[in-house]
């Protein structure tokens, strides 16, 4: 029983944190890549899967660094912008990959937040881009 | 002992005893600093602005956002939107003294330049709650147009600025909280800053700022870098930052024409700066650090790491 209600508590307060925008929302990942970051990033730049779902804004060769944007419809969040960066690695061949994502939720009026369009729907949706989307880019820059 | 001698002593020892009391002063004078709202892991950072490194991490309520600091009185508001209230820090001893609990998010702060009043506002249900910093609550509401955002009290005119996010407007408020102008803006005013005659309101949408002259209530729109977020001027000089470009628009404002962008840590939010010590301080919400520059050249003196998510909605250095 105490069990039950510090649990019911523990949701109970996850919820009433979720229920209060509006705040930003961030999804940062970063994966290591045997290859140098020099190569890296004239893959990544040509990244074709890359360029079909997203609007670029901008390439900084300098900092080794490409943003884009997102169409609002792409999924149950709004606002989006993020930024990959490619960093060195332990080594000479070796890089890292990093992965920023900002959003918001897709409701932004007062609560009750609607199920599906709050925070957490939003991070879970991003995650999802985000984790399968630096493996795969792992594969490309690692075959090629 | 003639009654001279002793009139000298007591003086010689009034002498000395001041001396000795000025001279703890200045040993416990205290470096301005700066206060970073760490949205995403509940703390704020304070920077001591001499030594350039963070000295101490408060936790506060969760998701802080807005800030306002009253020099005078040494006070630090912090807006939690998570908990929906405000943690009140003595800036002396960097504690907090006072949680005062609100029933929605308070997006924005500023202060009346007396220091008697805070004002923050409501973001979900458009107001502006007016807390007595005697008292320490809530005294007073003032009713305003949608999603207000932006606040900043205009010493000059004793007027009260808001930014209507999503109706693209500005609304002016006089002493006694009427409202006595509404103007538009470009598309999706967040930032607002106002200093003598002007304010300026960051224009997310559209990539603009907007100059607002308010004696003649005639406004200008100048395009800036990609999702502007703040700004703020000093002498001639106007610094807007560039959320999505990740770099600071720098205007000149005799001729209301941007001059250049300098880079910045990543998703630059806001900005306050210190004249004496020539500081200009930008949050870098992408990179949880702020960047600081030397406020003559703008060029950059280190990026300091904070916590996560750093924000600082509001003048955040305790001078």
């Amino acid at each position: 029983m105490k069990k039950f209600i510090l649990t019911l508590l523990t949701l109970l307060f996850s919820m009433s944190v979720l229920a209060h925008g509006p705040t930003p929302q961030k999804v940062q990942e970063s994966i290591t890549v045997k290859i140098a970051p020099s190569k890296a990033w004239e893959i990544v730049k040509d990244f074709a899967d890359f360029k079909k779902i997203m609007k670029i804004r901008s390439f900084d060769d300098e900092i080794m660094k490409i943003k884009y944007e997102m169409l609002k419809k792409d999924g149950p969040f709004s606002d989006y912008n993020a930024y990959i960066i490619v960093k060195k690695g332990s080594n000479d061949k070796e890089s890292v990959i990093q992965w920023t994502a900002r959003f918001y939720r897709t409701y932004k009026l007062n609560p009750p937040i609607p199920e599906g369009q709050d925070d957490a729907t939003a991070v879970a949706a991003v995650k999802k881009i985000v984790g399968p989307g630096l493996k795969s880019l792992k594969k490309t820059l690692e075959t090629k | 002992m003639n009654i001279h001698n002793k009139k000298f002593i007591r003086i010689v020892f009034f002498f000395l005893l001041f001396i000795l009391i000025s001279s703890c002063q200045n040993k416990e004078k205290i470096n301005p600093k700066a206060y970073i709202t760490n949205q995403g892991d509940n703390t704020v950072s304070i920077v001591d602005l001499k030594n350039l490194k963070v000295i101490k991490t408060l936790e506060v309520g969760i998701a802080p956002l807005g800030i306002t600091l009253l020099n005078k009185k040494k006070l630090g508001f912090i807006g939690n939107v998570g908990t929906d209230d405000i943690s009140v820090i003595n800036t002396n001893t960097d504690q907090i003294i006072k949680t005062i609990k609100l029933n929605t998010a308070p997006l924005s702060l500023t202060s009346s330049p007396d220091e008697s009043k805070v004002f923050v506002t409501d973001w979900f249900k458009n107001n502006i709650l007016i807390i007595s910093v005697e008292e320490m609550k809530v005294v007073n509401s003032i009713k305003v147009g949608v999603t207000p955002s932006g606040i900043a009290f205009n010493a000059k005119y004793n007027y009260l600025i808001v930014t209507n996010r999503d109706a693209n407007t500005v609304e002016i408020y006089d002493n006694n909280n009427k409202l006595i102008k509404k103007l538009s803006t470009g598309e999706h005013p967040f930032g607002v800053y106002t200093k003598g005659k002007y304010a300026f309101t960051a224009n997310v949408y559209d990539d603009t700022i907007t100059i607002i002259n308010l004696e003649k209530w005639s406004t200008q729109t100048i395009k800036v870098g990609a999702h502007p977020y703040n700004i703020m001027t000093h002498n001639n000089l106007g610094f807007v930052t560039n959320t999505v470009d990740d770099t600071l628009s720098i205007i000149d404002l005799k001729t209301n024409k941007e001059l250049k962008q300098i880079r910045t840590g990543e998703t630059p939010e806001n900005l306050d700066l210190h004249k004496d010590l020539n500081l200009l301080v930008v949050t870098n919400w992408g990179s949880d650090s702020i960047s600081i520059y030397n406020l003559n050249d703008l060029i950059l003196i280190k990026q300091i790491k904070t916590g996560a998510q750093s924000r600082s909605f509001g003048d955040f250095i305790l001078h």
